[in-house]
This record gives structure tokens, C-alpha cells and sequence, in this order.
């Protein structure tokens, strides 16, 4: 029981020692929504002047979907630009 | 008599900085705002984590990338302990694990920093309200 709780930590920390595998790919965009959920959150949390859970989530949701479709939009902004200067 | 309480004032502002440096959300624990504390806390750290998740403590680097660093360790202080850790260049990170892991740590470093400044502007308030002004 000590052995596996031993190797669950070393386990723990050996993937903060060595960095993940990820590829140049657009699935490594996926990254981008749990940074932009964590700066709606905190903005949010420091905005509101009163927290409760239904009106945290009502502001946070719209800020969050903004921010994801601005990116998107400047994304495909400089996609149609690099596309049109590369063809 | 005044300057007794504004002396109070500036310290207890200080106090609120300082604990938000140090624990993301102890300033507005001190301001008694809980819940407000958690979320911050628990979000700050974990963005923090998930960085150092992607891309190893090794995207803590005071000395090659020190601007990043500068953001990083806005996060907690324990961040330089961190970054005296790596700062021989023991843990080498590259490519988009670094760059990803660069973004996420120090995203959460400015996030707390915002935090700090608006604990400690939410504090003032608070205090021109208590002394009536």
C-alpha cells in the first residue's frame, strides 16, 4: 500500500518534471479554452459586485463565448490573409 | 488622531496586497468576500498547474525568459523558489509545450495581479466609506 502511494506521488510529480507531447496541429488550439474560461472567470469574479452561482454563470457564459468567437474570427482573419498572399 | 487612522489605512491596504501576492484570494478573504476568494484562488492555481502540466516547471525560466518570469511570479513568491530550481537549466523545455505552458503560467501571474489591484482598490473604497467620506 506505502509502494503504490510512493510511485502515485512520484507519478504526480514526474508530470510536472517533463513537459506533454504536443504536436503543431489545430488540435493543439483546444489549449485555448481553458485559458480563455479561467480569464472569464476571474474577470467576472472581480467585476460582480454580488456572487451568487446563477448570476456568476450567466455573466461568465456570455463573456466566455465572446472571447472564444473574437479568436475564432481573428483566426480565420489570418488564415483567409496567409492563404491569400501564399496563392 | 487622523493620521493615526490613516496610517492604519495604508498598512491594511499593504496587508491586502501582500496576502494576495503571496495566497491568489487572501485579500479579498481579509475583506471578508469568501466566495470571491475561492474562485480566484482556485482558478488562478489551477491555470498555473495545467502550465506547469504542459510544459514541465522547466517553462519557469528567470533567465532566458525573464519577461515571462516577471508575469510568472506575480502568481505567489513560491514561484521564485521555483525559478531559482530551474534557473540552472536542468529541466529543458521547447517547441509548443513551452510556448503553450509560457502563456498559461504567466496569464495566471497577470490574472492575479488584477486580483491584487482590485482587493486592494475594493479595500480603499471600503475605507473612505468607514471613515465617512
Amino acid at each position: 500500500m506505502e509502494a503504490e502511494t510512493l510511485l502515485t506521488n512520484f507519478a504526480i510529480i514526474a508530470s510536472f518534471i517533463s513537459p506533454e507531447n504536443i504536436g503543431t496541429n489545430p488540435v493543439s488550439m483546444i489549449w485555448l479554452f481553458p485559458l480563455a474560461s479561467a480569464i472569464a472567470v476571474v474577470y467576472k469574479a472581480t467585476k460582480l459586485p454580488t456572487i451568487t452561482t446563477g448570476n456568476f454563470i450567466k455573466e461568465v457564459l456570455p463573456l466566455l463565448g465572446s472571447i472564444i468567437v473574437f479568436l475564432g474570427a481573428t483566426a480565420l482573419v489570418l488564415y483567409g490573409l496567409v492563404w491569400f498572399i501564399t496563392e | 488622531m487622523a493620521q493615526l487612522s490613516k496610517e492604519k489605512h495604508i498598512t491594511f491596504l499593504f496587508l491586502v496586497g501582500i496576502s494576495g501576492w503571496f495566497i491568489p484570494g487572501a485579500g479579498y478573504f481579509l475583506l471578508k468576500e469568501k466566495s470571491r476568494a475561492i474562485i480566484i484562488f482556485v482558478t488562478i492555481i489551477l491555470t498555473f498547474c495545467i502550465g506547469l502540466y504542459i510544459g514541465s516547471i522547466g517553462v519557469i525560466d528567470p533567465i532566458g525568459s525573464w519577461p515571462w518570469y516577471i508575469a510568472q511570479v506575480m502568481v505567489s513568491p513560491i514561484v521564485a523558489g521555483l525559478g531559482h530550481l530551474t534557473a540552472g537549466g536542468g529541466y529543458p523545455v521547447y517547441g509548443r509545450p513551452n510556448e503553450i505552458g509560457q502563456i498559461y503560467t504567466s496569464i495566471a501571474g497577470l490574472l492575479n495581479l488584477l486580483c491584487i489591484v482590485n482587493a486592494i482598490y475594493l479595500a480603499h473604497l471600503r475605507g473612505i466609506k468607514a471613515n465617512g467620506g
